[in-house]
């Protein structure tokens, strides 16, 4: 049962890093914006 | 209910990330005054000539306002009065503009000046030029066949500059 549980723990590190990733340029993109109508008058 | 621990930290980053957008929404529309126009100011679109400040279009130095100019824009199809505008890095200013026949727009190309310009109605911005250029004034408002080649030109120059 333990080891069941453990390797389904694995199996979503992928998962995690693949939406952190997606969050990640989200953020990029959206402070880019950001700055880009703040430098503006 | 289970949540399993990874779903815990994307909750807690998702949950952080939109809170700080919010903030930052909050801010600029409450204290950065970013919001659209609140339409309080109204005119008979009929007789924009004759009501004041839009029967003299155009640059206008003030005193004793918390802006150093302002500028009073018309729009018709096709044009803008007045064609062109210059006004001193480091002004304040204050654009005040409406239109005489149909739906215009009044946006500042390359920078956050957008406004949207309705027959009977006033639209005002105030803000600090504070970059010397030429920026083109565009109708983004789709008004008739002419729209394409309705622009104004704003420019900003540094009064010190006696280069051109």
């Amino acid at each position: 049962m333990t080891k069941q549980k453990k390797s389904s723990d694995d199996n979503l590190k992928g998962t995690l890093f693949a939406t952190f990733g997606v969050g990640l340029v989200i953020i990029i993109v959206w402070v880019y914006c950001f700055d880009l109508f703040i430098g503006r008058f | 209910m289970e949540i399993h621990k990874y779903e815990k930290w994307w909750l807690v980053f998702g949950g952080g990330t939109l809170l700080v957008f919010l903030i930052v929404l909050g801010v600029s529309a409450f204290h950065g005054g970013t919001h659209p126009n609140n339409s309080k100011w109204t005119i008979n679109y009929e007789k924009v000539d004759e009501i004041a400040p839009f029967d003299n279009p155009g640059v206008h130095k003030v005193e004793g306002k918390d802006w150093d100019y302002e500028v009073v824009l018309v729009a018709q199809a096709f044009a803008y009065t007045p064609m062109e505008i210059e006004i001193p890095v480091g002004s304040k200013v204050r654009f005040i503009a409406t239109t005489k026949d149909v739906i215009h727009g009044l946006g500042i190309a390359g920078t956050n000046i957008n406004l949207m310009l309705e027959p009977g109605y006033v639209s005002e911005k105030i803000t600090t030029v504070d970059e010397v250029g030429e920026y083109t004034i565009v109708c983004n408002e789709y008004c008739g066949t002419g729209h394409a080649l309705m622009y104004s030109t704003l420019k900003v120059v540094d009064p010190n500059d006696n280069s051109n």
